[in-house]
């Protein structure tokens, strides 16, 4: 497959940031600068962004607790991003979500449920709104492999193929519902894509942790949902890193195998191995990068850090019943 | 100008007045659409309003309520039916986690107006799955409003304002009100939600009640009125928000007071609001508040058995005699 440079380099860019950004956020969690959970996508980032690469503008996009960063590539600032980590008033929602809700209306992100797959309709019900104003736009529905044995799921996947809606369902296996393997809980091979004949759409199944070959498979999938053909299943394949949330040790799982994922399936280091032999990007270009987004990175937790909390009396605000 | 119409037809009319007014309102659920909704509200709304507009879906409450918060969230107005009260739980998390509490939880970047019409109530020989009055269910939900009008006047107002209203609506409708003829406005008019009515006045005791044991509170008011013992009949018609103002009125004035309703009385809302009175205006109390509600039972189907299982004229009558001692 043929690319263009600025392609390459924007997939690249995105995918960078993404994973600077999820080392940046389990790092902060460890130095105990975050309220609550983070739930980190180091490893993870590929099924996103090579998927998301597909977005047009006016598309509405369902997010997932992981990776956390991806509101970032949709155009949230950094400074929202971690004032709604640090539950600061300069947050998408004034420190009221955290970092599961992370996301703004605005760049078509329709929010996370904590309640996994319970929002799966609400993203079909955007469809619907795309689909009565009479637009070429699609829903990305993501989730992991976990919620893909989740009953309200498959009652918007019929809704949505009854009613050939845009809905791209996105499924991202990285194999693990905490500590619970596919194999013991799912009973075919790919979560997602072998269920998907059931309500009559097509699927593809991609190397998650190529991001061209997501972005392959999500051009495919995508393409077919915005002609109006109906909703599709794309399913990527990858390992989930780290623990589901940062403090998991993963005693549940053979390190020898997750060691394997992080050093033969790294999809930031093999696309920037892959970039420098085809002289897209030196590995000194690559370096400077990293070092510059860590300062704006750093720019935007301190203006996070040094942000308004909220106040108690502001507890009620928003509230209207 | 008034006429006389069914609180069905009423709230039938409130629909088609809403759809004509604003074509980002659109009906959904099972059976509204090919049948006109099982009880025949919507009939010939397909035929006006096109398929676009009036929506059958398959049996998928937690589906299309869903579809309901998505479709409003990005700018139309879904109102969509549970053909029974008692599927809000197969539906509860789109109701209650994403509805609910999307405005909240985005620091108001989203709104959610949706309305959820849920037909309720007990006496439709319906057994334990379809005769439930959840009021308590909804209302314990910060981020939604809750509605349970009684006339047919009301329920046409206040399902307009609902419509309108940018936050998510659950209109609750009582069964066995729909066939029950009311004279109501002939002309265009609007009810606001949160505010109580006074639907009989009285000196003696305060009955605190909505939907349908509205109109057997009046009738137990007529009987205790022959007796010389004079209640008021405080509509709340809104459950959430609450019209506190009028029931401070209403108690500050009688003293007495008793709850009624159709739930099960153990964490009813009913409950709820005794508890409240208890906090704010004990002083204001000659004597304990009685709750007076359906049993503490699964909902049975023997007609003998169900009709021991909701409050009655005579059964309110007696309360009301209870608490005043007489």
């Amino acid at each position: 497959m043929q690319y263009s440079k600025e392609f390459l380099l924007e997939i690249h860019k995105n995918l960078l940031e993404t994973r600077l950004l999820e080392e940046k956020m389990k790092d902060l969690y460890a130095q105990g600068r975050v309220p609550g959970h983070v739930h980190s996508g180091v490893g993870q980032e590929a099924a996103y962004v090579g998927t998301l690469s597909t977005r047009k503008p006016g598309d509405y996009f369902k997010l997932t607790h992981r990776p956390t960063a991806m509101p970032r590539m949709l155009g949230t600032p950094l400074e929202m991003l971690f004032g709604e980590l640090l539950a600061k008033k300069t947050g998408n929602s004034g420190g009221r979500g955290g970092s599961l809700h992370i996301g703004e209306l605005r760049t078509g992100v329709l929010g996370m449920s904590g309640t996994l797959g319970c929002d799966a309709g609400v993203a079909v019900g955007a469809a619907l709104t795309i689909d009565m104003e009479g637009r070429d736009n699609i829903v990305y529905m993501f989730m992991g492999d976990g919620t893909s044995s989740r009953g309200p799921v498959y009652e918007a996947m019929n809704l949505a193929a009854a009613w050939k809606l845009p809905v791209l369902f996105v499924c991202e296996n990285n194999q693990f519902a905490i500590s619970t393997h596919v194999s013991t809980s799912i009973p075919v091979e790919n979560a997602l894509a072998d269920r998907a004949a059931g309500y009559g759409m097509p699927a593809r199944v991609a190397d998650g942790t190529d991001v061209l070959a997501v972005y392959e498979a999500a051009k495919e999938m995508a393409g077919h949902v915005r002609s109006g053909q109906g909703p599709a299943v794309l399913e990527c394949k990858d390992y989930r890193w780290r623990g589901h949330f940062e403090g998991d040790q993963c005693a549940y799982r053979d390190a020898a195998v997750a060691k394997e994922w992080m050093e033969n399936r790294d999809c930031v280091k093999n696309l920037e191995a892959m970039l420098a032999e085809r002289g897209v990007l030196t590995a000194e270009e690559a370096g400077a990068m990293r070092t510059a987004f860590d300062g704006e990175m750093e720019a935007a937790i301190a203006h996070a850090e040094a942000a308004p909390s909220m106040t108690p009396d502001e507890i009620y605000d928003g509230l209207y019943a | 100008m008034s006429k006389k119409i069914t609180v069905s037809k009423a709230i039938g009319e409130a629909l088609h007045e809403e759809m004509v007014r604003d074509d980002k309102v659109f009906i959904m659920g099972e059976d509204m659409a090919v049948m006109g909704n099982v009880f025949a509200i919507t009939r010939g709304f397909l035929e006006e309003f096109g398929p676009n507009r009036v929506i059958d879906t398959p049996i998928s409450e937690e589906g299309f309520c869903g579809m309901a918060v998505g479709a409003a969230m990005r700018g139309m107005r879904p109102v969509v039916e549970l053909m029974y009260d008692d599927f809000a739980t197969v539906a509860a998390d789109p109701l209650l986690n994403q509805a609910a509490k999307m405005r909240y939880m985005s620091g108001g970047q989203a709104t959610v107006p949706m309305v959820l019409r849920a037909p309720m109530g007990a006496g439709r020989r319906n057994a334990g799955q379809h005769s439930q009055s959840l009021e308590n269910f909804f209302c314990h939900f910060p981020g939604l409003k809750v509605i349970a009008p009684c006339s047919a006047k009301d329920a046409k107002g206040m399902l307009k304002t609902a419509i309108r209203d940018d936050d998510p609506v659950i209109v609750l409708e009582h069964k066995l009100l729909y066939a029950k003829k009311e004279e109501i406005p002939e002309e265009e008019y609007l009810i606001p939600l949160g505010l109580a009515d006074v639907k009989r006045e009285g000196k003696d005791l305060t009955i605190i009640t909505w939907s349908r044991e509205v109109n057997f509170s009046l009738e137990a008011a007529k009987t205790l009125a022959a007796e010389g013992i004079d209640v008021e009949v405080l509509d709340l018609r809104s459950l959430v928000p609450l019209d506190w103002d009028a029931i401070v009125k209403s108690v500050s004035k009688t003293h007495n007071v008793i709850i009624v309703s159709e739930e099960v009385k153990r964490g009813s809302y009913a409950g709820e609001i005794s508890a409240q009175i208890a906090e704010e205006l004990f002083d204001e109390l000659d004597a304990p508040v009685e709750r007076v509600c359906g049993l503490n039972i699964v909902p049975p189907f023997s007609p003998t058995l169900e009709d021991e299982n909701f409050p009655h004229p005579d059964t309110i009558v007696k309360a009301v005699k209870r608490v005043l001692n007489k």
